[in-house]
């Protein structure tokens, strides 16, 4: 795939030049760590655990590039994911669920927050920004509304679910005891593999995909194409919370338990592995894979600052900021090159 | 305008080389990444052979390597918790420190500790933001042979075996003792208990010392027939201490005791109640508002114990550094450390009113702040 | 399509009260007030008491409003600029504030992080915010005027890192200042029984009024926003304009950081003025003023900064939890930003209409 690419680098488009620059920067960067911090890093499951930790963000940064690629932006998925993981919480605990219950729950709460949002964007004109602040704001707040304290959930079924461990063959390492400890992952992984790979094919395979880009680069012509702008704009809201109500679950798997500050920032992080990963908040221009890739560069950051022994946690904020500014100059020169080449 | 059309040629190029790198990089990572478990197979016979040489590469000066997951930096008391461990844990003393910091995120924490698993380190000391959702990984740490120190907050975990030992306060016995502080206090002026009507200011819901020290006030209450009027959460800032206390002055205009978990919230109040027109002190008599505290670690608060302002604080010593690195080491040595070590804490007051608190037939002289 | 609505708001504008741009957030404001005289006058008592210096204090829920709304109102006045010249919100005024207020603490202590006496005059402390507050409006201000980014994405830069290096300034350490002095600007003056953050807030106002009136600021900012390449044509430079815009609310920020950590005599860096960039955007939107650029109203958006406030001390004093407050919030924004729509503005007219007909067969 990547040789194919290679011969057309000179004409390549913006989203698959972007795209290359991710990818290229996080195996580097990747790279770069296994080579000075060695150690963990020359474990696969290192990679594995990046994974595991930021399934539920994948998920959310997915919806969100498709919100961004139409030239929107949701602000309201972090919020939408704590209200998910307190609502399953208290579903499993006080009231006896089971986990089938709690996942339509899940997407319960997201289509809702999905299809309400979605009509005040499109069909009222209201900014999405002000939408999605306003959805955030309700659903943190509804998050303690349901329940104030932080409490852990101890029903059966879920723990179950949630301790299912898929092995990797092939990637397992010795551990100081000399056990062999096999490589795993979690099944909120699985899920977000699923949806990148399913996300993909719809935006470069589907006619409404390609909707989805019309709408962001030119809302204008798009009309003139015949395209129901005002309908591809509230799809692309409603994927984004329902893709937050996954995330949301996911996450609920990982930590098993509801919290009111459960997937704190969430929103911002989902913005910043977008724009990672390529996505242009103009809107027209992104990749789900490059959004993929966003994250791990973003969780590669933050592992590698621990390692490091950079003891404040304040390196972690000032090197995804340099980052992104690296990022962010790199994309608005594409956008210079990109204007010159139609004038 | 030419200028940039040959940076972004350039850029193209680069990206190009980039590319090709990145690609035989790629391939590099599988081959190392499968080509590890030949390397690591030879490890089990040498296992007993590796043991041996790492005792005799501590005595060569070798340093232990201590992953330590803090939860976050929210009150004076962490900070000086966290500044007890850097400076214990010092390469001067044999050890070196990975210091996390959680910022009050339990996910954040639960990474940590795999990366630490994954460096294979020595030892790991948890300080957990919140006392559930622990099983997981202590058992990852545990299948992986790393021994595993709670500090200060307590897990709830299935099998209590999964975590080496525990080091911190008992925040029950410090609202026990605050407690017991104003039961002899108000005897002494003679004030009627059935007269004091108390709010609670509570810490962060469900870490420890918020369990600990609002079970210590509620059987207070029932003991001595206190009012219990209200308890809200201040978090342990400054900031949400003050909200919540001009909001229960409004609520409740006959409070005449708060019990703040700790000292920030506590100097919260007291902004709040003296822009209410109260006053805070030890007059219960003359309308004003008696106040109890914990941490003892904020000088601002030392100072209004001395003043009154605040009646008592109930210590809660953060100088987990030293008994952390003794624990170690003694794990290190392959003995078995005390399962719970409960570290020494004091009670000041600025009133010398009461000189000795019994709490649960054992004395506990109170010192006086000059 | 957007040039569509544009039309349609400006056919609707003129003449109904529905239709002026300060109706907004004078409903809410009204709206808000007879719910709590209904609900409970003893909302609007104002007692006067002594504090602890023994000088006469106001308080009671007016007072907090005045006194926690003006921060906030401070921050409208940069955060509409900003929005009307670029088009988007500045997320990172929170961070920014930490770093104001950072740099304030890290002047007046020097190298002791709890002096008992002040290291240098409050006024170069602040001075010096100003100017790192302005610089970091600079680096947003550069980043959306000539890197031609969205202002969204260029402040999440600040926003990630903001905080970081608020507390690098002070090497991660929590400096108290014991200086009676320092608390006055959040707090009060000796002698005046009303906050002096309202003082600030009203002194600010007052500057910004002027400059709109006796300068082109309010013009330019406008033109830019309305449509960027003709105020090109019409001799305007348009990035200089936005990069202004961003580093006025600089200005605005360190004047807000000096009265947050003031109010502490501290800082908590993780937790100070944090979420305070919604409210502000918010105190926008309620101004009545279009998210999107081009015409503004400040002193709506003054006003807005107010009601925000007003509405959160309601529902703080019905005892709602304070993480609760954001759902209600969130209600009462969508409400008003549906309202404020032109389809609703259009509906509400006709009924406008309809019932007066009505008064006028009555009389």
């Amino acid at each position: 795939m990547k040789s194919a690419k290679k011969f057309k680098l000179s004409n390549m488009s913006d989203t698959n030049l972007l795209l290359t620059i991710t990818i290229v920067v996080f195996f580097l960067m990747y790279i770069g760590a296994m080579l000075f911090q060695g150690k963990g890093f020359l474990k696969a499951q290192t990679f594995f655990n990046i994974l595991n930790a930021n399934a539920a963000l994948i998920i959310t940064a997915c919806g969100m590039s498709l919100v961004m690629i139409t030239g929107g932006i949701d602000i309201s998925v972090g919020g939408v994911a704590a209200l998910v993981s307190m609502c399953c919480a208290v579903y499993l605990d006080y009231h006896g669920g089971n986990v089938f219950g709690a996942v339509l729950i899940a997407l319960g709460i997201g289509l809702a927050f999905g299809i309400v949002q979605g009509l005040l964007v499109a069909y009222l004109d209201i900014q999405p920004f002000i939408v999605s602040l306003a959805g955030m704001f309700f659903a943190r707040g509804m998050t303690t509304i349901v329940n104030t304290a932080p409490f852990n959930v101890a029903n059966e079924a879920f723990i179950a679910v949630k301790e299912t461990r898929v092995t990797v063959p092939g990637f397992g390492s010795y551990n100081k005891l000399g056990k062999y400890v096999p490589a795993y992952v979690e099944i909120g992984v699985i899920v977000a593999l699923l949806v990148v790979i399913l996300l993909f094919c719809m935006l470069r395979y589907m006619k409404v995909g390609r909707n989805f880009y019309a709408v962001g680069g030119n809302s204008q012509s798009a009309l003139m194409l015949g395209i129901n702008v005002r309908r591809t704009r509230f799809l692309s809201h409603l994927i984004c919370s329902l893709l937050a109500g996954v995330g949301g679950f996911v996450y609920f798997m990982h930590v098993g338990s509801g919290s009111a500050s459960h997937a704190m920032g969430m929103e911002m992080n989902a913005i910043a592995s977008s724009i990672i990963g390529g996505t242009m908040l103009t809107g027209g221009v992104g990749n789900i894979i490059g959004t993929f890739f966003g994250v791990l560069s973003l969780s590669t950051i933050q592992n590698i600052v621990s390692s490091a022994g950079l003891d404040q946690a304040w390196w972690t904020g000032i090197t995804i900021a340099a980052m992104l500014c690296i990022f962010l100059v790199v994309q608005s020169v594409v956008m210079a090159r990109k204007k010159k080449a139609l004038g | 305008m030419n200028g940039l059309k040959s940076i972004v040629k350039h850029l193209e190029k680069g990206v190009m080389v980039i590319a090709a790198a990145a690609v035989s990089m790629f391939i590099l990572t599988a081959c190392s990444a499968s080509g590890q478990s030949p390397v690591k197979d030879s490890s089990p016979e040498a296992e007993t052979e590796g043991e041996k040489e790492a005792d005799a590469d501590k005595s060569a000066d070798q340093l232990v390597v201590v992953g330590f997951s803090q939860l976050g930096a929210e009150s004076d008391w962490r900070s000086a918790h966290s500044q007890s461990i850097r400076s214990e844990l010092t390469p001067e003393n044999g050890f070196q420190l990975l210091f996390e910091d959680g910022q009050q995120k339990q996910t954040n924490q639960i990474m940590a500790i795999r990366t630490f698993i994954q460096r294979e380190v020595d030892a790991i000391a948890l300080a957990p933001v919140t006392e559930s959702g622990w099983d997981s990984v202590l058992s990852e740490a545990k299948e992986a042979g790393i021994p595993v120190i709670l500090v200060d907050r307590r897990v709830d975990v299935s099998d209590e075996n999964l975590f080496e030992c525990w080091i911190g306060s008992d925040f029950e016995l410090e609202g026990k003792k605050a407690t017991q502080w104003l039961h002899q206090y108000t005897e002494s002026i003679d004030y009627p208990q059935d007269q004091l009507h108390v709010v609670n200011i509570q810490g962060t819901i469900g870490s420890s010392a918020q369990i600990g020290r609002s079970k210590g006030l509620r059987q207070a209450c029932d003991r001595y027939g206190w009012d219990l009027m209200q308890e809200v959460s201040g978090e342990f800032t400054q900031t949400k201490g003050r909200e919540v206390m001009a909001s229960l002055l409004r609520l409740y205009p006959d409070l005449n005791v708060v019990y703040c978990e700790n000292d920030n919230e506590a100097l919260g109040a007291i902004e709040a109640i003296e822009t209410a027109g109260r006053e805070p002190g030890l007059d219960l008599l003359g309308g004003q508002i008696l106040i109890l505290s914990f941490d003892g670690m904020n000088p601002e608060a030392l100072q209004y114990a001395r003043e009154g302002k605040i009646a008592c604080i109930a210590e809660c010593n953060p100088q987990h550094g030293k008994r952390l690195a003794d624990v170690i080491r003694r794990i290190r040595e392959g003995k078995q450390p005390e399962k719970y070590s409960y570290v020494e804490e004091e009670i000041f007051s600025g009133c010398d009113a009461i000189k000795t608190l019994t709490v649960d037939g054992k004395e506990y002289p109170v010192t006086l702040l000059q | 399509m957007s040039s569509e609505t544009k039309i349609q708001t400006r056919k609707v504008k003129g003449g109904s009260i529905f239709r002026n741009q300060i109706f907004i957030p004078v409903a809410a404001l009204l709206l808000l007030a007879l719910f709590n005289l209904i609900a409970d006058p003893s909302f609007y008592k104002i007692t006067l008491g002594y504090n602890s210096t023994g000088d006469p204090v106001l308080s009671g829920y007016l007072m907090t409003i005045l006194d926690y709304g003006s921060e906030l109102a401070i921050l409208a006045i940069g955060m509409t600029l900003v929005t009307a010249a670029s088009g988007g919100q500045d997320i990172s005024v929170g961070a920014a504030i930490a770093i104001a207020g950072s740099v304030i603490l890290r002047v007046l202590c020097g190298h002791d992080s709890r002096p008992e006496t002040l290291q240098a005059p409050i006024i170069v402390a602040f001075l010096v915010a100003c100017v790192v507050a302005m610089l970091f409006g600079a680096f947003n201000g550069a980043l959306v005027a000539y890197f031609k980014i969205q202002p969204m994405v260029a402040t999440l830069i600040l926003f990630t890192a903001g905080r970081s290096i608020a507390a690098w300034i002070n090497n991660n350490e929590l400096p108290i200042i014991s200086d009676p002095s320092f608390a006055i600007y959040g707090g009060f003056i000796p002698g005046i029984p009303i906050p002096t953050p309202f003082f600030i807030a009203m002194i600010c106002v007052v500057i910004t009024m002027l400059a709109l009136k006796f300068t082109n600021l309010g013009l330019y900012t406008q033109a830019v926003g309305i449509n960027e390449s003709s105020s090109k044509l019409n001799g305007l430079n348009p990035a200089f304009i936005k990069f202004l815009s961003f580093v006025l609310l600089g200005l605005c920020v360190a004047v807000a950081g000096l009265i947050k950590v003031s109010r502490l005599s501290s800082i908590n860096y993780s937790v100070i003025a944090k979420d305070i960039e919604m409210d502000a955007i918010l105190a926008v939107a309620l101004g009545g003023n279009s998210l999107g650029g081009g015409k503004f109203n400040m002193l709506a958006s003054i006003l807005g900064a107010y009601v925000i406030q007003f509405l959160t001390t309601t529902l703080y004093k019905f005892n709602v939890q304070s993480d609760a407050l954001p759902a209600y919030k969130a209600v009462v924004v969508i409400a008003l930003v549906v309202m404020s729509t032109p389809k609703a503005r259009e509906f509400m007219s006709k009924i406008g209409k309809k019932l007066k007909p009505a008064e006028r067969s009555v009389a």
